[in-house]
This record gives structure tokens, sequence and C-alpha cells, in this order.
């Protein structure tokens, strides 16, 4: 297999490696847990809307899910600058080129979150407004969530990309990139837990006292709605643990090793008990409901942070010999730089000695990029200069004081006032003499 | 070099940047930086009034200002970051080294900062419930405001390193790059500029908002043009202290006399611009002052629309007088380093350049080649057929007549020399005539010129199996040349 090696940013990193890298696993884990209430908040929303057609107390529902949606979003890109920021860090060679590499889908990201976000508002702030147009009320909170399902799909395909340099030169666009072979299963894995972190989040939530009354229902108890969000939560467990499966078996091997393999069983391993107890819970009396959520919530805490290390893990590994050979390439590079600047020093030292020619070095400075010595480039050429001004070197000193327009098919040039009058008559010299 | 290059022919690459950066700019500072004060001073006026007539203005202008910060705001700041690591990876990827912990603080502030907006706005209704919770929750307005200032003067920090690094260079600390000349000068004129574009622009609204209340709106106009005409008047002082310190400051660096015209008509503009808008912007605030109510709305959209214009002509010198440069003296708006120069226009850039299909030229790929010298040097500033062409620059000098690519050749050479904002060519001889050979195939045909987000970056090529990712190549080898 074979790579294409770039260098790396020739400056030091601003921090040890290590603590660079724990910081990007906290703070992407934050970010991530509000990104997954986010998009599952809006899907959920949306699922509530249209069953509040037939049951009107599950639209209220809609409404206030919806409320919190649009913190969290807000939270959710605040909290994502810091791993951006040091993903540029500490990856910035094979970031960028995967970026670079989906370009125009990486670049939408901004528009697309925009409108996604402007929608949410649009949909929070004019509720009301809409509540009777049901075509356009359902409309914008589905085109919302569908905006908010598609953008981690391209977060996704871009940080999939990066981790394997030996894919870039087959990738044409975001489409194939998309395609590489472990994305959309990690997608999946992905709206699994979207699913599942927003069904815990709601079940604390309508948990509270204040829900009752913020609610306000006319029929629906309390304990069913928390009911339908236990029974999201232990469906969608058992997605996650499936597709974590399918993309376990299908991911490359070049990042596979044993530590990271059991991580991931462990991580896994600890959504079992979860599972159990949901199970309890769902098929209890009413006032028992909430009797294991603690416990569900810890073994899910413990899940993510294990994957979270685990992801960071598989990165490392799959990109260890890349760095290795970024950083020795790299440090081949800055060796070629150092050498060729002293050679060029020393040659320019070696000029400096000789004797120059007065106007010369004035003449190369502000003229020559119009003037050449034969051929007629912006101006004309010095050939033609002297051809005008024989004998005449204050001629060529009043033109370029105040410059006239002479050829009607060449731009005007520009005048040189500041250029003292000695300096004039040595580049005039020069011209005529040369 | 060290990154695929992607690139847009049709808007162009820098003007993908400066429309995400100005719409960020102008959100930030007349919507956060100077109207969050403003909605402060309402709220402590309702109170201190007993009118609710002010706390229900405050709260329509928060909205507003919430709903366009927490979107467009919060994302077209992203997106300055989204569009830099596209079109220039190898600067903004310096800039993080250097500026690491600085943008860490700054998204500490970020995050406070939309956490106390959310709480500000979202806890105002039932802040209403006692005077006690009305005023923590003034508190909280106030603080918004600080925290949002704050931001605003770390990136200034940044901004004003990319024109000059000062010390930076010699020292390269992060703080010696912080308090770098420029700092005080732009962040004082930036902040008073902002104070009174967020002044204006909430005045703005207060005219839309109040149109049956003749009364309220004459005293919320007074005291928010008071307000206003206080800052302007900081703002004179701020624009006259940085148009001293920067021309003296840049005149130091520029060589040649084209530049200095240039730079002294682009200056000299926004001078008029300050000069006539502040004075415009001056009377009716004035007016404003002594007879609310009887201003039209349109002064106040006027006033607005110059204050804008001003931000944007500052913008534009600022990043005029940093050209050629991407980070001064450091980094040109190539990504090619100063340093660099040496050992690419000894061995050719394409030598060196991991994404280039072509290493050396020879007879028969000049064109592709030139392509490929085009695509590395050139196309961080030019499209061929979009924005700021090759093409169109080419027309302009050489019209119908043959493009010959000796002359073009000739004037690429020198080119930095006359044209300033233009970095030296950083190839080799060689590369240079095959950039004039494609660059004068233009005249005729242009085929249609794409990035690596549509073309994809060829196979990598010299590179054998030793490591899992292969064997590297020896820049020992004499000359440094990858073989
Ligand atoms: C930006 C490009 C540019 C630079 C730099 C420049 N020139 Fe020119 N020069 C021109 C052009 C274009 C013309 C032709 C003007 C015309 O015919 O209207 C010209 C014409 C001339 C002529 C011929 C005038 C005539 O009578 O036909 C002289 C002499 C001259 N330049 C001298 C200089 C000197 C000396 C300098 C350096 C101090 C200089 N130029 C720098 C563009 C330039
Ligand atoms: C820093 C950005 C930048 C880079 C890099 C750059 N240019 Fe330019 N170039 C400009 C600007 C800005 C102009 C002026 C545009 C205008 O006047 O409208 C310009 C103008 C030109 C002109 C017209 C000059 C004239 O005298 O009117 C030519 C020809 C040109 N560039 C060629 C090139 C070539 C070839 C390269 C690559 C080797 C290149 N440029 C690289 C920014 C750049």
């Amino acid at each position: 297999m074979n790579a294409p090696i770039p260098r790396d940013i020739p400056l030091p990193l601003p921090a040890p490696e290590g603590l660079l890298e724990v910081l990007l696993i906290v703070s992407f884990l934050v970010h991530i847990v509000f990104v997954h209430l986010m998009v599952g908040g809006s899907l959920f929303s949306l699922i509530c809307q249209i069953r509040g057609l037939k049951t009107p107390d599950y639209e209220k529902l809609a409404y206030r899910i919806m409320q919190t949606v649009t913190v969290n979003k807000s939270l959710a890109v605040v909290m994502g600058v810091a791993p951006l920021l040091i993903i540029n860090t500490l990856y910035a060679p094979q970031f960028y080129a995967s970026s670079a590499l989906i370009g125009d889908m990486w670049m939408a990201v901004i528009p697309l979150v925009t409108v996604a976000f402007l929608l949410a508002y649009v949909h929070k702030f004019w509720w009301n407004h809409f509540i009777n147009i049901p075509e356009l009320h359902i409309g914008i909170a589905a085109l919302e969530t569908a905006l908010f399902l598609f953008i981690p799909l391209i977060f996704m395909t871009n940080v999939n990309l990066m981790l394997f340099p030996e894919y870039w030169p087959q990738v044409k666009g975001f489409i194939s990139a998309m395609l590489l072979p472990n994305v959309l299963q990690r997608y999946l894995h992905f709206i699994s837990a979207a699913v599942l972190f927003s069904s815990l989040f709601f079940i604390w939530w309508t948990g509270r006292k204040a829900f009752l009354q913020e609610a306000q229902f006319s029929k629906l108890r309390v304990i069913d709605v928390r009911r339908f969000f236990y029974a999201f939560a232990f469906g969608a467990t058992i997605l996650q643990i499936l597709t974590g499966l399918v993309v376990f078996a299908t991911l490359p091997a070049q990042g596979m090793s044993w530590g990271f393999t059991l991580l991931l069983m462990l991580g896994g391993a600890t959504a079992l008990p979860a599972i159990w107890w949901m199970w309890q819970n769902l098929t209890r009396p009413d006032h028992l409901l909430d009797d294991n959520f603690k416990k569900i919530m810890g073994c899910f805490v413990g899940a993510i942070i294990i994957m979270g290390i685990a992801r960071h893990d598989y990165r490392e590994n799959t990109l260890a010999d890349h760095k290795t050979a970024i950083a020795e390439k790299t440090a081949n590079y800055m060796a070629a730089v150092k050498e060729a600047g002293e050679a060029a020093q020393l040659a320019a030292k070696a000029l400096e000695g000789k004797a120059t020619i007065p106007g010369e070095s004035e003449f190369n400075q502000n003229c020559a990029a119009c003037h050449h010595a034969t051929l007629p480039t912006v101006g004309p050429s010095v050939q033609e200069i002297k051809a005008i001004y024989v004998g005449d070197p204050a001629g060529i000193a009043a033109w370029t004081k105040s410059p006239g327009k002479k050829r009607a098919d060449s731009m005007s040039m520009p005048g040189f006032p500041h250029i003292s009058d000695d300096e004039l008559a040595a580049i005039s010299q020069y011209l005529l003499n040369h | 070099m060290d990154f695929p290059i992607f690139h847009i022919d049709f808007i162009g690459n820098r003007m993908l940047i400066a429309f995400d950066a100005i719409l960020h700019v102008i959100i930030n500072h007349a919507l956060a930086v100077g109207a969050l004060p403003v909605i402060a001073l309402l709220e402590h006026t309702g109170i201190r009034l007993k009118d609710p007539r002010w706390d229900t203005l405050a709260y329509r202008l928060l909205k507003i200002i919430f709903i366009i910060t927490t979107t467009v705001g919060a994302l077209t700041g992203v997106g300055i970051w989204f569009s830099a690591s596209l079109v220039n990876p190898a600067a903004i990827g310096s800039l993080i080294r250097v500026f690491f912990w600085g943008w860490f603080a700054e998204w500490i502030v970020f995050v406070t900062e939309v956490s106390l907006i959310m709480a500000y706005f979202l806890s105002w209704q039932s802040a209403a419930r006692s005077a006690e919770a009305k005023q923590k929750h003034l508190h909280l307005g106030i603080f918004l405001a600080a925290f949002s200032w704050i931001t605003m003067a770390i990136i200034v920090a940044i901004l004003g390193f990319m024109m000059d690094p000062g010390n930076w260079l010699a020292e390269r600390t992060l703080i010696s790059g912080l308090l770098n000349p420029m700092y005080f000068p732009q962040l004082a004129f930036r902040t008073t500029l902002a104070m009174v574009m967020g002044g204006m622009t909430m005045i703005c609204l207060t005219y839309l908002f109040t149109r049956n209340d003749f009364g309220f709106r004459a005293s919320v106009l007074r005291l928010v043009s008071s307000w206003s005409i206080a800052w302007m008047l900081a703002l004179v002082f701020a624009s006259i202290w940085y148009y001293q310190v920067i021309p003296q400051h840049m005149f130091a660096n520029i060589p040649v006399a084209v530049t200095t015209q240039e730079f002294v008509s682009w200056n000299s503009s926004l001078k008029w611009l300050l000069i006539v808008g502040l004075s415009f912007v001056g009377w009716v605030l004035w007016s404003s002052v002594k007879h609310p109510g009887t201003v039209h709305g349109a002064k106040y959209i006027a006033s607005v629309l110059l204050l804008f214009a001003m931000l944007g002509q500052f913008e534009r010198v600022r990043e005029f007088i940093r050209k050629p440069f991407i980070i001064g003296n450091y980094m040109y708006a190539n990504g090619i380093r100063v340093e660099d120069y040496p050992l690419l226009q000894r061995d050719g850039i394409l030598q060196h350049a991991t994404y280039a299909s072509i290493r050396d030229i020879t007879d028969d790929n000049k064109v592709s080649a030139g392509r490929e010298v085009f695509e590395q040097t050139c196309t961080r500033c030019h499209t061929v057929n979009g924005i700021n062409s090759i093409r169109s620059q080419l027309k302009k000098m050489y019209g119908d007549k043959l493009w010959q690519s000796d002359v073009i050749a000739a004037y690429i050479e020198n080119m930095h020399g006359a044209r300033y904002f233009m970095p030296p060519f950083p190839g080799n001889k060689a590369e240079l005539n095959a950039l004039a050979v494609y660059l004068s195939t233009l005249q005729k045909r242009a085929t249609a010129f794409n990035g690596v987000q549509i073309n994809g970056i060829p196979k990598p090529d010299k590179i054998s199996a030793a490591t899992f990712y292969g064997a590297l190549p020896n820049l020992d080898a004499p000359h440094g040349v990858q073989k």
C-alpha cells in the first residue's frame, strides 16, 4: 500500500502531545453528547408532532422537546470548536488533506448548519402560527431534521477519510469518500447513539418535578411519555450493539490491536447490564419505572468514555506509520531548506564583493518588472527606450517623475515621485549605457 | 505545497473567505460587541424608571440579537476556520501552532458568552418575578457584554499578528506575538467603532419597533444617541491614533513607489470615508440628542450603512497592507515560507510539492507542468476564469496582441518588484518558462480549472515499500532533489 507523505507544519506543537490528546478526547465527548441531543431531539420532536396529529398532547410534548433542541444545538456548536482546534493542531497534514478532498461539501457544512438552526428557530418561535397548517408545521420540522441528520454524515466522512491516506488518491469528491468501505456503518452507529442518548436525556427531563406543569397535558400521563422514551432507549441500545459489531467487523485492519479490541469489548459489555435493567424497568409497575435509572446512566457514561478512548486509540494506531514518515520527511526537508538557505547567502555575499554598476540595483528594484532588456513586456523594452532617448538622460528622468500616456495599446506607467534626483540620474545613465 | 489544493474557480478562494469574514465581523461588531451594552443600558433604565416599556423593547431587541448571533454569527465564525483551512491550510495551521493557547482561551470565553446569552435571553421573563431577580438578571447582561468584548480583544491580537508579527519572528512566543505593535491602536479603533455601530443599529431597530409610541421613542432615542455620541468622540481619537501608527509602520516595509502610491490612495479613501462618515453620523446623533423624534429613519439607516462601509474599507486596507505576506515576513500569501524560497528556487517547486503529479519538466509536458506550477504558486489569489482571473489580467496587459511566453516569463520573474502585493515567483527557471507557456495558451482556450475536491490527487510517486507507508525520499542526496 502506498500513500502520499506530506510534510508537517514546521513549528513545534504548542503543548505536550499527550496533553493535547487528553483535551481532544474530553472536549470531543462533550461536543458529541450535545450533538446527540440535538439530532435526537430534533428527530423526537418530529415523531411527536406526527403522533400529535392523532393525540394532541404529543403536539405539546413536541413543542417542549423543541425548546431543548435550540439550547443543545448552540452548545453543540460551541463545544465543537475545541476538538476542531485540537484536530487542526495534532493532525494538520491529514485533516487538511481530507477536508480539501471533500472541500465543497465540507464548506457546505457552514450554510447547511446555519439554515438548520434558523429553521429550528422559525419552528420554535412561530410554533403557534403554523400549527393549523400541518403541512408547513410538519414540513419545517422534517426539513430541519433532515438537515440535522445529513450534516453528521459529512463530518463522519471527513474524520474517516483523514485516517486512511492510502485511500486519498482514489477519492474524487464527497460521494466517493462517503462510499469508502466503513463510513455508512459508522454513521448508523452514530444515529442509533443519538436516539439512545436523547431518549435517556428525555427520560430524565420528563422525570423532573417541574415537567408536569410545563407540559400541561390534558389527557396524556407523564408516565406513558416516559415509557415511550424507555422503549426507544431499549431498542436503540440493541441497535447500537448490532451496528457496533458491524463497524468492528469492517474496520480496516491497519488500526487494529489487541488493546483496541479489548477496549471496544469492554465498552460494548457495559451496555449489557443496562439492557437488562431497562427491560426490568419497562416491565415493572409504574412506580418502579425509575428504579434502575442511575445504574443505567452509570453504564452508559462508562461506555461513552471507553468508546471515546478506543476511538482515539484506533486513530493513533492507524496513523502511527504515517506520522513517523511525515516527521522524518519534515526533518529531511528542513535540513535541505537550511542548507539551500546558507548556500544562497554565500552566493549573495560573493556577489556583494563585486563592484556594482551605479543605477543597476535601483533599476532592478523599480523598473525591471515592466521594462525588459529586449522584449516589450508591460512597458516598452529598454532597447526601445534607448532609441527614443539617445543622449537625453534628463528626458528619461523627467518622464519618470511624471509619466504621460503615449502608447494607445498599453497601460499607463505609474509615476515615481519618491525617487531622488540622484537616483533617477543614475537609473537614466544606466538605461542608456547598458 | 504540503496540502492538496482546493480551488473554486468562479468566485475565487479569497472571495470565499472575504464574504464569510465580513459578514461575521459586521454581526460581531454591530450585534454583539456594540449592541449588548445597549441592551443592558435599556434594561437598567427600565428598572430605574419602573417603566415596563423599556423592558419590553430591550427584550425584543435582544431576541433579534440572540437569533442572529447564535446562528449566522456563530456559524460564520466557524466558517472562517473552515474556509481558511481549505484555502490556505499552511497559514492557518501555522497560526494555530503559535496561537493555540490564545485560541483555547478564546474558546473558553466563547463558551461563556454563548451560555450567558442563552441564560440572559431565556431567563428574561422569569426574572420579572422579583426586584432582586431582575437586578441579578441585569448583572448577567453586563457580564455578557464584557465577555463579548473580550472575545473580540483576543481575536484582534491574532489579526494584528498576521499583519506584523513584531518580535515573534525572533522570539516565537505567544506573548511576543500578542503584544505586537499594532495591537492597541487596532483594538481601540475596533472597540469604539463597534460601540457606535451597535448603538446605531439599535437606534434603527428601536425606530422600527416604536412606531406607535412617539413619546417613548423620543426618550429611548435620546438615551441611546447620547451613549453613541460619547463613543463617537472616542472613535475620533482612536481613528487618529490608528491612522498615525499604521502608515508609518507600513511604509518602512514597503520598498516600491507603486506600492506607496496605491497604499496612499487606499488609505486616503479610508481617511475620507472616516472624515465624511463620522461627520455625518456625528451630525445625525447630535440632532437625535437635541431633537429626538424629528430625525427621519432614513438618516439612521444611512448612518448604519456608512459605518458598515467604514468597517469594510478598514478591513480591506488591513488586508491590503499585509500583502504579499499572509503572516508578515514569515509566510507569503501563496502559503510558502520566506525561508523555503532558496530551496524551491534551486530545486523547483514541483520537486517538493507533495501532491504534484509532474516532477520534471520536459518539452512534451510543458503546458500541463505549467498548469501545476500555476496551481501551486498563483491560485491562492488568482482564478483562471472567475474573480481576479489571470486571463483578464493578461488581457489587460497584452490585449489582443499574441501572448508570448517569453514576454510573460520576463514579467513574472520581476513581478514582485512592480506589483509588490504579489510574492516573488517561488520556482526555478524551467518552471517559470513552463508557467509562461501555460499562461500563453490561455489566450485561445482555457479549460476549466478545478481543485482537488473535483479532480482528486495523483497516485503518490517514487515511494517504495519499506515502512508501511513506504521509504522516504532521500533529501540528503546531492542538491536535495527527491529521486
Ligand atoms: C508598472 C509597470 C512600470 C514600471 C514599474 C515602470 N514603467 Fe516605465 N513604462 C511603463 C509603461 C506601461 C510605459 C508605456 C507608457 C505609455 O506609452 O503610455 C512605460 C514607458 C516608459 C518610458 C518610455 C517613455 C516614452 O517616452 O516612450 C520610460 C523612459 C520609462 N517607462 C522609464 C521607466 C523607469 C525609469 C522606471 C523605473 C523607475 C519605470 N519606467 C518603471 C510601465 C512601467
Ligand atoms: C498575494 C496574492 C497573489 C499571488 C500569490 C499572485 N498574484 Fe498576481 N495579482 C494579485 C493581485 C491582487 C493583482 C492585482 C489585481 C488587480 O489589479 O485587479 C494581481 C495582478 C496580476 C497580474 C496583472 C499585473 C498588472 O501589472 O496589472 C498578473 C499578470 C499576475 N497577477 C500574475 C500572477 C502570476 C503568474 C502569479 C503566480 C506566479 C501570481 N500573479 C500570484 C495577487 C496575487
